[in-house]
């Protein structure tokens, strides 16, 4: 009924055509291909790995203040702005970062770097499935995100943070692709190096202070149950029973660590029999180093305590 | 000749009646034709600029014509909606850059459209006040549509509930007016826009709700089996986003199957156009890929073979109108016959009497153009809005 209005309106008038239209494909957005891309991150691999491949061709931001954790962090209306201007903004994927879910980023400069391996994401159990109204049943069980402690799927990250930026920039195509391949024997020689101290040990319960090591566990096959601790704080007496009640069926002899952990708390595992070990994930920028000195600290601190 | 215009005046005045008839006539069938061709001149100008700036739209298969009215112009009913994958397969494709649209719902009489944020870069649209949408809930709106709704910045809109009988319908959901768009003098105006992830909660795909897990819920639930809980309808579902609450708000299912109206396709090159073209050419094809352009011409052609009818009847009209008008003054020759005989007889001579009824004849004439000129001007400014009113 409208097209034919349309038609007849039209024709009452007949139609000139001719007036100035604009270029099909032309878009407001323009950039000097020479300049540098800016690149926007959601956590600390992301940042290393672009700044490794990218090297002078980017500048890459990580927006997260140091004292916070990035995959809880929420940016301000102002802050998301400055991710909507990027080149490229990398995301981690796995729920992490869970902001950006309900953001709006331009989706056509964003990159899920771990959205290859999607299917081999781990999911946490325990969540809670329920169902309400005339909605169907759900769950907002979450994912486990600490993706990069397997190191190939670390390299399958670097892999998407190359193409993202040979896409933004194609005609460093070729300067990325060294630079990943370079990334990406450091990465292979890391995860060597863990693979070696950890296959003697894939019988031996270990336990997390935070449920961060799931990636790596998988990775190493090895028998890792967490608790929630934090490094810095003693812990309660419902964090130890906590971990007694674990124990009972994962006799662990090793707690792995994201930081430092306080020096009573030390004591009081090893008087319980268990050693511990600082493995830190690394998710923001380190206080000394980088990300490949931070793992191979790591590799060192456990292949130590392993061999203890 | 300035006394002959004093005699007109008077007897004008003297019959105001068959004066006034005689000026609308003749205004009106100057305006008809140069008005309707203003008006429509400059809208199908704005119209078919609008396709021409939009070089592809891949929708369902179904009319090409409702896809392009809807997608550019925010009009015309809903058209079946494709899924998130579409928009990823053409992404996929490398030809082209997809921008989602989803035009479904509305804020009292202004089009709901969520896009994402490619879309403000390809139509060059620009915040004039305030700053572009940053998160769940917030929106920008147009020119047009900030002063229909009265709002700016700070604002709130809500959409309209799209049946107030289907309680399993898109509630209405409150949204922050974060930005309002420069005039772009397009549909753009007039809508609201808001991200793709806001129009699937007013869709009801999204929602947000108090935590059932809770221990203070307990009253809100019908059952709990280990992890599994069935909350009763009581629950409360959050009608807007607000920063506290913006946590809450999830989506179910994979969000690769959720709705997108349309897909605007920027190909990179001529070439990339016509190699995406093709790929939607299969037999089994769902989905159509057109050209709006393409679509408005073949409007226009049709409209070619109509419009011979209607400029017809337009000349047959003016004609009829002018043998009337002529009829009229002949006939009020006649009648006035014995007027001018004694004018004649009290000493005016022919070329006087002929001056005085030319003087008649030519403010009538004068006065229906200028009415003519006005109107004309004024269809030029409020026209075409009221006439994409009435269209779209």
């Amino acid at each position: 009924m409208r097209a034919l209005a349309l038609v007849t309106l039209f024709a009452m008038g007949g139609v000139v055509v001719g007036c100035g239209g604009e270029d099909p494909g032309a878009t407001s957005r323009t950039r000097d291909p020479n300049a540098p891309l800016e690149v926007l991150v959601v956590n600390y691999p992301l940042q290393y790995f672009a700044e490794r491949i990218g090297a002078e061709h980017v500048r890459v931001a990580f927006p997260a203040p140091p004292d916070r954790d990035p995959a809880f962090w929420s940016p301000e209306p102002e802050a998301i702005a400055g991710f909507q201007q990027a080149d490229v903004i990398l995301l981690n994927g796995a729920g992490y970062a869970k902001w950006a879910e309900r953001a709006t980023l331009p989706r056509s400069r964003l990159v899920v770097t771990t959205a290859a391996v999607k299917d081999d994401y781990i999911q946490i159990e325990g969540g809670i499935t329920h169902s309400h109204g005339p909605g169907a049943e759900h769950s907002h069980e979450g994912t486990a995100f600490t993706t990069w402690l397997d190191p190939k799927i670390a390299i399958v990250q670097a892999d998407a943070v190359r193409s993202a930026l040979a896409r933004a920039q194609p005609s460093k195509r070729a300067a990325f692709a060294a630079n990943f391949d370079m990334l990406k024997q450091d990465l292979l020689a890391i995860d060597g190096d863990l693979e070696r101290i950890t296959t003697p040990h894939g019988k031996t319960c270990l336990v997390g202070s935070h449920p961060v090591y799931q990636y790596f566990a998988r990775r190493y096959g090895l028998n890792l149950k967490s608790v929630h601790w934090e490094p810095d704080k003693a812990p309660d007496d419902t964090q130890w029973k906590e971990l007694e009640e674990l124990l009972r069926t994962h006799a662990a002899k090793l707690m792995i660590w994201e930081g430092t952990p306080n020096p009573a708390t030390v004591e009081a595992l090893k008087k319980r029999g268990i050693g511990s070990v600082p493995f830190d994930p690394c998710g923001n920028v380190p206080s000394e180093g980088d990300y490949l000195s931070v793992m191979r600290f790591n590799v060192t601190a456990l292949e130590d305590a392993l061999s203890n | 000749m300035k006394n002959a215009f004093y005699m007109a005046s008077r007897y004008m005045r003297r019959h105001k009646g068959k004066t006034a008839i005689l000026i609308a006539s003749i205004a009106m069938i100057v305006f008809l034709p140069l008005g309707l061709q203003t008006v429509v001149d400059q809208t199908t100008s704005e119209l078919e600029a609008r396709a021409r700036s939009t070089p592809l739209l891949v929708g369902r298969k179904g009319s090409p014509l409702e896809l392009a009215l809807s997608s550019l112009y925010f009009a015309a009913k809903p058209v079946e909606p494709l899924a998130m994958a579409d928009v990823d397969r053409i992404r996929d494709t490398g030809f082209a850059l997809p921008i989602p649209l989803h035009v479904r719902y509305r804020a009292r009489e202004q089009p709901i459209v969520g896009t994402s944020l490619e879309y403000f870069d390809f139509r060059a649209l620009r915040v004039a006040d305030g700053r572009q949408m940053a998160t769940l809930g917030e929106c920008v709106v147009g020119a047009s549509a900030a002063e229909a709704l009265e709002v700016g910045p700070g604002d709130a809109v809500t959409s309209s509930p799209t049946d107030v009988f289907n309680l399993a319908g898109a509630y209405p959901l409150k949204m922050r007016v974060v930005g309002v768009l420069a005039r772009s003098h397009s549909p753009d105006d007039d809508a609201v826009f808001v991200d793709m992830k806001t129009a699937w909660v007013i869709e009801g795909i999204g929602h947000g709700h108090d935590d059932v897990s809770k221990p203070e819920m307990a009253g809100q639930l019908l059952k709990r089996d280990g992890n599994k809980i069935t909350a009763s309808a009581q629950v409360r579902e959050y009608q807007e986003i607000t920063a506290k609450q913006a946590e809450s708000f999830h989506f179910h299912g994979d969000p690769a199957t959720f709705p997108v109206t349309a897909v605007l396709a920027v190909p990179n090159d001529a070439k990339s156009q016509a190699l995406l073209r093709g790929r939607y050419l299969g037999k089994d094809e769902r989905d159509q890929i057109i050209e709006p352009v393409a679509v408005m011409d073949e409007l226009v052609t049709t409209v070619v073979k109509v419009r011979s009818y209607v400029t017809a009847a337009v000349v047959l009209l003016g004609i009829s109108t002018l043998l009337m008008m002529t009829l009229v003054f002949a006939l009020s020759i006649r009648l006035r016959r014995r007027e001018m005989e004694t004018m004649t007889k009290i000493g005016c001579s022919r070329g006087t009497i002929a001056s005085l009824l030319g003087c008649e004849i030519g403010v009538v004439l004068a006065a229906g153009v200028a009415i003519a000129i006005g109107l004309t001007t004024a269809a030029h400014a409020w026209g075409p809005a009221l006439l994409r009113e009435v269209l779209l």
